[in-house]
């Protein structure tokens, strides 16, 4: 988006001289980039707008002479709050009244580059020519300086506090700082004396409104460091704020991609084919032009699109096109998945983490090993991908639920031929996306239905193309080999994870525009540390090794919620669990005994159990234990689950979450709620066989997703921590399927290891 | 004949009549709160009310809906002070939002025929899907909105839309109109 540049930091002169190179090494210095706000270079000015009677005071906030305080919010709203929580750091640090709080998206700037991610998951965030494959100790100023030039504001990986807070604290004690500075002035008075309080700028008994002295603060000079309000009696930071999203969200008003209405505006359907290097082949012409109320349709050479006064009768026309594809290669099946991962798991594939010598360990003793199984897992969010799409004189506009914006952008220009500044891009919220949002095909193929039909245009997936052209989770198999000691510990310890390089096509997909067939060949067979993440990660076992075999299983897959840590964590927790029962041990302390490195981990299984009333473990409780950390935070589960006539039922969810300091510990809640269902919907289905390149599954009843019939009581309880947030998206997730299993296999004795849960041989 | 009530108001569809409720209301009368999730029945993303009783606007056509009355969350109420409005701000239920429209008007239309529904009948009426994982909020959410009904509770969580700046400042200090105080 080319924004309009506001008047905050035109004046050169006041920003210091600094070189490309001198800059990125201060950024890195200081921790974040966004943190250095005082030496921004001229390029990355904030390119906001101001509103008549708004003055914008950095990237982060604009205040208004009536008072009302915009907060920008560079990350997509998709359920996890970050509307509320970002504005919440910044109401708290500047002293404002909450209920002054506005909330806008922010357009693609550099300045919202998502560092943390790329320096935490530069595997994945990277282009692979300027991150080897194992490298992990390329310059951090490398990454983050490619991360900046393409603005990679990516909403991912549960970073969403953890790489705000800081940059939000920092923008907010700047414009406090120059509010006070201006009352300051009026006063005739030192601003270090005056603080802020409720939206007013105090000092001794004299105050004056935010409003009042936003206009002449904008255009003050701010220090040159942050200067941070000391704590406040009554802090926002912490408080259970109710979600500013909400009131729209329970009378129909807030607007997703596909609630836009324009001017003339048409709907479009689409039909894509089958999974691989598909091409649309014919169609039936005749029969699909008589289609009632049939205004136009696109063929595409790898799509069909149909376009009507409403989407039913487009989706209707596409039946009677009968669009006929045909796919080079073998098609995608389920049980081209399985062999190709059977195979992978036969060869060593390659080390990715390693402690002590597991080899010298493991020679000539009794190994004990157990294979299990994941399928893929599909995101399945209520909404499906849907775009909105307007063109004028060689721009187009693009209204669409995006969690990399700029990526998104160019995905559109490479498409259409169009500069990327001529592509304007509006971010939606998410009707939930689980990382689907990722993938950016429908807004690509919005943009060239409209510029094709030049009317706007909203194009919407059926549930069932939703279900098709999904790219899930990738399926993976793990071989599980340990050593035990005379007393039944583990002394040394091996994964194996057959699983595809996840990431390496992932990344081709979101940086390059590669479609997801091509994609996914290039990236078959390269080690991919991402793939195994999270796999024996918290335990503390003498000799250790992880291996990631890569799969070459012909279906594109990505990232979604819980990532590699939803599988590894079920390999790694039911084997722990294996472990404990052949020792003849309590699953509590055998998995204590471990966790002497991770006292936080094992606080929070002790607490779990204590809530739960941990019997031991013995058969017959219908108890299982999960626990794991992942993006800086820790949970433990206890599931009381049981087999029953009526399917499974899996009674009480108990979590213990150590996240560090939470912003909202009500919406922290909802989070870690919401993750245990969406993990427990991965532990029973979420997932569908394919046959032919396609999947098998159309409908979304057929996902076996849990209602609210199926939901069990859930008990969430957050540790008391001062430490820095961690992740809060994903951490319910990966929990929830190996609880579950250890739950039935102490009901029932029998082992269950394969995913979604199900008793069919491996 | 495609003629009916929509929000108290008379409609005639100039559409197919085949055309399933769904998106008469979205795409012809832009009431774009009752959203599409999966046409087959299975999400309940799309539940309105048609004579009180809780429907999927997907699987009804407008042709069936001749001479029925039609409400969809737009009007619900028109200031969010339905007590399922209220109730499901005040336990903070949505996440994403998307499945809440269809949720809120599932719920409405069990307590408007029962105000005190066991844990057994909020389950069978309450089959809509959400990927969120709000289930555990919605249980407590529907007993509460019933509290309200039932005259034992009172809650404003949810504040009106369109508050006018004016009363806005007379309530909040920090604010001022633009004219000044």
């Amino acid at each position: 988006m080319t924004g309009i540049r506001d008047k905050v930091g035109q004046n050169r002169s006041r920003l210091p001289h600094v070189s490309r190179r001198s800059f990125l090494v201060g950024a890195t210095a200081a921790g974040g980039l966004a943190l250095a706000w005082s030496v921004w270079p001229r390029s990355y000015d904030p390119n906001l707008t101001a509103a008549e009677g708004e003055h914008v005071f950095n990237a982060f906030l604009k205040i208004g002479d009536d008072g009302h305080i915009a907060a920008i919010v560079p990350q997509c709203e998709m359920g996890q709050g970050v509307t509320t929580l970002l504005p919440q750091i910044m109401a708290d640090e500047l002293g404002a009244d909450w209920r002054t709080i506005a909330v806008e998206s922010a357009p693609i700037s550099p300045l919202y580059t998502n560092t943390l991610l790329v320096d935490e998951d530069s595997g994945a965030f990277m282009p692979r020519s300027l991150v080897p494959d194992f490298v992990a100790d390329v310059r951090s100023w490398v990454r983050r300086e490619w991360a900046v030039r393409h603005a990679v504001m990516l909403t991912a990986n549960s970073s969403s506090v953890r790489m705000f807070e800081g940059p939000c604290r920092a923008a907010a004690a700047q414009a406090r700082a120059l509010l006070m500075m201006e009352a300051a002035r009026r006063w005739d008075a030192d601003w270090q004396q005056c603080d802020t309080q409720d939206g007013f700028v105090i000092l001794g008994k004299k105050k004056l409104r935010f409003a009042e002295v936003a206009a002449g603060a904008a255009k003050l000079d701010p220090p040159p460091e942050p200067v941070y309000r000391a704590p406040a009696a009554d802090p926002l930071y912490g408080k259970e704020l109710t979600r500013l999203d909400l009131p729209a969200k329970v009378d129909g008003s807030a607007n997703y991609a596909g609630d836009i209405r324009l001017p003339d505006m048409v709907f479009a359907a689409i039909r894509q084919g089958p999974l691989g290097a598909t091409r649309l082949k014919s169609i039936d012409r005749r029969a699909g032009m008589k289609s009632p109320g049939l205004l136009h349709i696109v063929e595409h050479e790898r799509w069909l699109a149909t376009v009507a006064r409403n989407w039913w009768a487009a989706n209707r026309a596409l039946d009677r096109f009968a669009p006929v594809f045909e796919t080079d290669g073998p098609p995608v099946s389920t049980t081209r998945i399985d062999t190709a991962l059977k195979a992978a798991l036969k060869a060593d594939g390659y080390r990715i983490r390693q402690k002590g010598d597991v080899g010298a360990a493991m020679e000539a003793r009794k190994k004990i090993s157990a294979h299990y199984a994941v399928a893929p897992a599909l995101h399945a969010p209520i909404e499906t991908r849907t775009a909105t799409a307007a063109t004028d004189r060689g721009h187009v506009r693009v209204w669409v639920a995006t969690q990399a914006p700029a990526q998104c952008r160019d995905a559109i220009a490479r498409a259409t031929g169009l500069a990327p500044s001529d592509v304007t891009l509006f971010p939606m919220m998410a009707g939930g996306s689980f990382d689907a949002c990722l993938d950016h095909s429908v807004a690509v193929q919005a943009a060239i239905i409209a510029l094709q039909i030049k009317r706007p245009v909203q194009l919407a997936w059926s549930r069932a193309e939703e279900i098709m052209r999904d790219i899930p989770r990738a399926p993976a198999r793990a071989k599980m080999t340990a050593t035990l000691d005379a007393a039944g510990g583990i002394d040394a310890l091996i994964a194996r994870i057959a699983a595809p390089s996840t990431n390496h096509e992932f990344r081709a997909r979101l940086f390059d525009g590669t479609p997801a067939d091509v994609a996914q060949r290039e990236a078959a067979g390269t080690p991919d540390a991402v793939a195994v993440e999270g796999a024996l990660s918290t335990y503390d076992i003498r000799h250790f090794a992880v291996n990631h075999c890569p799969a070459d299983i012909g279906l594109p897959t990505g990232r979604w919620r819980g990532n590699a840590d939803s599988y590894t964590a079920f390999f790694t927790e039911c084997f722990i669990d294996e472990m404990a029962a052949r020792s003849g041990s309590d699953a509590l302390s055998y998995r204590v005994a471990m966790l002497g490195e991770s006292p936080q981990l094992a606080r929070c299984l002790l607490t779990a159990t204590s809530l739960g009333g941990w019997e031991g473990g013995v058969a017959g409780t219908a108890q299982g234990l999960a626990c794991h950390s992942m993006r800086g935070s820790h949970i433990a589960l206890m599931a009381t689950a049981r087999p029953s006539e009526r399917g499974l039922q899996v009674q009480q969810l108990v979590a213990v979450v150590d996240a560090g300091r939470l912003v909202n510990p009500a919406v922290a809640r909802q989070q870690v709620e919401g993750g245990l269902i969406f993990g427990l919907a991965a532990a029973t289905g979420a997932t569908t066989d394919y046959g032919g390149g396609i999947a098998a599954a159309r409908k979304l009843g057929q996902l076996g997703l849990p209602r609210l019939s199926q939901s069990p009581e859930i008990i969430v309880e957050f540790v008391d921590s001062d430490r820095d947030p961690g992740g809060l998206g994903e951490i319910g997730v990966p929990v929830v399927a190996p609880a579950v299993a250890n739950a039935i296999a102490a009901a029932t004795g029998r082992r269950i290891r394969r995913l979604p849960l199900s008793t069919r041989p491996l | 004949m495609t003629r009916f009530s929509v929000n108290d108001r008379p409609v005639e569809y100039r559409m197919d009549p085949e055309t399933p409720l769904l998106w008469a209301l979205r795409d012809a009368s832009n009431l774009t709160g009752t959203k599409y999730g999966c046409g087959t029945g299975d999400c309940g993303a799309c539940t309105v009310d048609i004579d009180g009783e809780a429907i999927c606007s997907c699987l009804v056509t407008i042709a069936e809906c001749e001479g029925r009355f039609v409400t969809t969350i737009e009007a619900l109420s028109r200031d969010r002070s339905h007590p399922v409005q209220q109730a499901w701000v005040a336990e903070q239920v949505p996440q994403c939002g998307f499945c809440q429209s269809g949720m809120i008007m599932a719920a409405a239309a069990l307590l408007r025929k029962n105000s005190n529904p066991s844990d057994a009948e909020i389950d069978a009426a309450m089959t809509n899907i959400c990927r969120c994982g709000t289930y555990p909020r919605i249980r407590t959410a529907i007993r509460r909105a019933g509290r309200v009904m039932r005259g034992e509770e009172r809650i404003a969580a949810a504040p009106p839309p369109g508050i006018r700046p004016a009363d806005a400042a007379r309530a909040v200090p920090a604010l001022r109109t633009p004219h000044g105080d």
